[in-house]
């Protein structure tokens, strides 16, 4: 896997986002030390309490952190495997399935599971549509992808809630819908 | 000797029953085709299915789980050898060769191989669990917490500095997981640790949530950022089957390939795939001077043959610690523990008495689904490759669909399903950059665990740290967690020499 220099040129710097990642195992860190000190220490025979692992935690995150940074400073994480797929993300797709799976978690209570999920997959079906660079689908389209959804999202529901006793919200307490 | 045999007769006699055939028949078929689909793995699978341990009686359960275990390992070579972008990452060595042959015309022979190999592999191993998990739980019964805490200090080295790349990013990962593993309610003092005040985080964060966050809807978030203009092709299929020399040729490889994945699945050293990678450096080492040229260029069924097997040993070998210890070395193993923790059933070295049933039964049917998968994966291959037809927006859009299941059906709350986002967030960046994350999840589920015995260890010791190293297995243990962190270096090396 050793990409031409054309292609390495074109390669995007992944440093800031290497960075970004070490400086998240700080926070982390940070708030895992925060949490601790509110820990009470109580250790009974054991020597050690239940603030013990916090502290242990939050230290070594915070050590993997200043190596992660001093990582990226010294000319990028050691060992990378080049990340598979585009250079560049399409953010505009990840908004559509973004959107998908959060209206799900919103309206999964009020509207069902069944309409929420045919929602979810309406939406998800649309921006991983719009990555592959297709039309990301008029009207008609959309009605035929919302049904799919319900095809798919409807047996499911059955199998779970008739079958296994799983309970999953409907608009109707029958259970069928 | 003869107890053991017994006990397995009687393990045939519960799994043998028409349901529990059914439900080992649904889980092989189900681990196929997730094997086969890009995007779902058995771990996240059976996440998923969590929700039906509420219903489902748990011998019927866990045989339905472990198909879908091993199932996947089975159709992960189908994707790896006719699609090149591998099912699931312990046949991505199958992916070196078998692509290579399938694209000169003999992916019939890759698949026989692959097929016949994992099951020569899976059934071997499924004979040495038999004998040796009893062995082995019978001695474990002797371990107190120190030597616990240590084997999971293992299994924390092992899963977080050998996979993977980075021994860095992977102890950051592990750090994370032990991190999300401390929220909620201490063991031992019941003291509430980092809720913030928010009532779903007292139980703590559920496996199920962690996993399908992280590779299910990461899967489908990623896809839809990067992966949208990769185009895959896909290579002709054709009748598996193998000629005579091919069959003198791979059944060599399939013992070895058994020899070596057994072991490295029942030490705490986790997942399939170093085996699957050292099995190929031998294979390539090994082959007779004429095929060695067919290596890299159109393909040596060989290098099928041996990682297939390696695999498929290996995922057998994670169910000896598991069972006897309750030490899960894959992610996946690790849901089967969190599955086995939902029926209230402590696994560990008592297992074999308290539940014998349970675990004879079990074991019985992983020979039973061995054959299952055997007839699903050879003569109709053509059925489960027709799921790669199966547009890729539809796949992962329906994907999420399920992951909602998953994760809504654990505790009904919606505020899981908004968690699970945040969750997939983070398995795209760490994937990006090239975060391993497994120990994620075994940090999870392990880190409450290996906290109680840690502290247990601590009190025997009366609070003094050297009870670790003044027990004689327990100091061993420890010095081989040095081990384990010097023996990558090593590792790499071979790795290196397998690529070029």
């Amino acid at each position: 896997m050793n990409p031409s220099p054309q292609a390495n040129a074109a390669a995007p710097d992944h440093r800031p986002g290497q960075l970004a990642m070490g400086i998240g195992a700080l926070i982390v860190a940070a708030v895992l030390a925060y949490g601790a000190a509110a820990i009470p220490s109580d250790a009974g025979y054991a020597g050690v309490g239940p603030d013990f692992l916090p502290w242990v935690v939050s230290a070594a995150l915070a050590i993997c952190g200043v190596m992660l940074i001093w990582e990226v400073r010294t000319g990028g994480y050691r060992h990378m495997e080049e990340p598979s797929g585009a250079a560049r993300g399409d953010w505009r797709a990840l908004a559509w399935v973004s959107a998908g799976v959060l209206l799900n978690a919103a309206l999964i209570t009020t509207i069902g599971f069944i309409l929420s999920c045919a929602l979810c997959f309406a939406l998800a079906v649309r921006g991983l549509r719009a990555s592959e660079g297709k039309p990301i689908g008029n009207l008609r389209q959309t009605v035929k992808d919302a049904v799919t959804g319900i095809v798919i999202a409807a047996p499911v529901y059955w199998l779970f809630t008739k079958l296994l006793a799983v309970n999953l919200p409907g608009i109707t307490a029958s259970g069928w819908i | 000797m003869m107890d053991t045999f017994n006990q397995l007769l009687a393990g045939f006699a519960t799994a043998g029953t028409p349901i529990n055939l059914l439900w080992a028949f649904a889980g092989c078929a189900l681990g196929t085709a997730i094997g086969v689909l890009p995007g779902l793995g058995p771990a996240v699978t059976v996440a998923m299915l969590l929700p039906i341990t509420g219903q489902v009686e748990p011998t019927a359960s866990m045989i339905f789980f472990a198909g879908i275990y091993y199932g996947a390992m089975y159709g992960g070579s189908t994707t790896s050898i006719l699609l090149n972008t591998p099912g699931e990452t312990g046949t991505m060595v199958t992916a070196l060769e078998g692509f290579k042959m399938a694209k000169s015309g003999r992916a019939g022979a890759a698949l026989a191989s692959a097929a016949i190999g994992s099951f020569v592999a899976g059934t071997i191993a499924t004979i040495l669990v038999t004998l040796f998990a009893p062995m082995l739980a019978e001695f474990a019964v002797k371990l107190g917490p120190p030597e616990y805490f240590c084997l999971m200090l293992l299994a924390f080295t092992t899963v977080s500095a050998v996979l993977g790349q980075s021994t860095l990013r992977g102890l950051t990962a592990l750090f994370f997981g032990l991190a999300l593993g401390l929220i909620g309610i201490d063991q031992i003092t019941a003291q509430v640790r980092y809720t913030g005040g928010i009532l779903e985080f007292m139980d703590g964060i559920e496996v199920v949530l962690v996993a399908v966050g992280l590779f299910a809807v990461a899967e489908a978030l990623y896809n839809a950022l990067y992966e949208g203009r990769s185009e895959a092709s896909m290579n002709k299929m054709n009748k598996a089957h193998m000629t005579r020399s091919e069959w003198r040729r791979s059944w060599p490889a399939w013992l070895r390939g058994t020899a070596i994945g057994f072991p490295f699945g029942t030490i705490p050293a986790g997942g399939t795939e170093i085996p699957t990678f050292l099995s190929y450096a031998t294979e390539r080492k090994l082959a007779a001077p004429e095929h060695k040229a067919e290596f890299g260029t159109t393909g040596a069924i060989e290098g099928v043959a041996g990682p297939e097997a390696a695999n498929n040993a290996a995922v057998t070998g994670t169910l000896v610690p598991l069972l006897t210890l309750g030490i899960p070395t894959s992610v996946t193993a690790a849901i089967l523990l969190s599955a086995l923790q939902n029926y209230g059933i402590n696994a560990g070295p008592q297992l074999f008495q308290t539940s014998s049933a349970l675990v004879w039964a079990l074991i019985a049917s992983l020979y039973i689904g061995n054959v299952m998968l055997l007839v699903l994966n050879l003569p109709m291959v053509g059925l489960w490759v027709k799921l790669l037809k199966i547009p890729r927006p539809q796949l992962y859009a329906g994907i999420l669909i399920f992951a909602t299941v998953g994760v809504y059906g654990m505790r009904q709350s919606a505020f899981d399903l908004f968690l699970m986002y945040g969750l997939g967030l983070l398995g795209v960046v760490m994937r990006r950059y090239d975060f391993p994350t497994a120990p994620v999840i075994v940090g999870l589920i392990l880190g409450p665990m290996a906290e109680a015995q840690m502290r247990n260890a601590l009190s025997i010791g009366e609070g003094s740290f050297m009870v670790f190293l003044q027990r004689p297995m327990s100091a061993t243990l420890l010095a081989v967690v040095l081990v384990v962190l010097v023996l990558p270096r090593l590792l790499a090396r071979l790795k290196g020499s397998a690529a070029s």
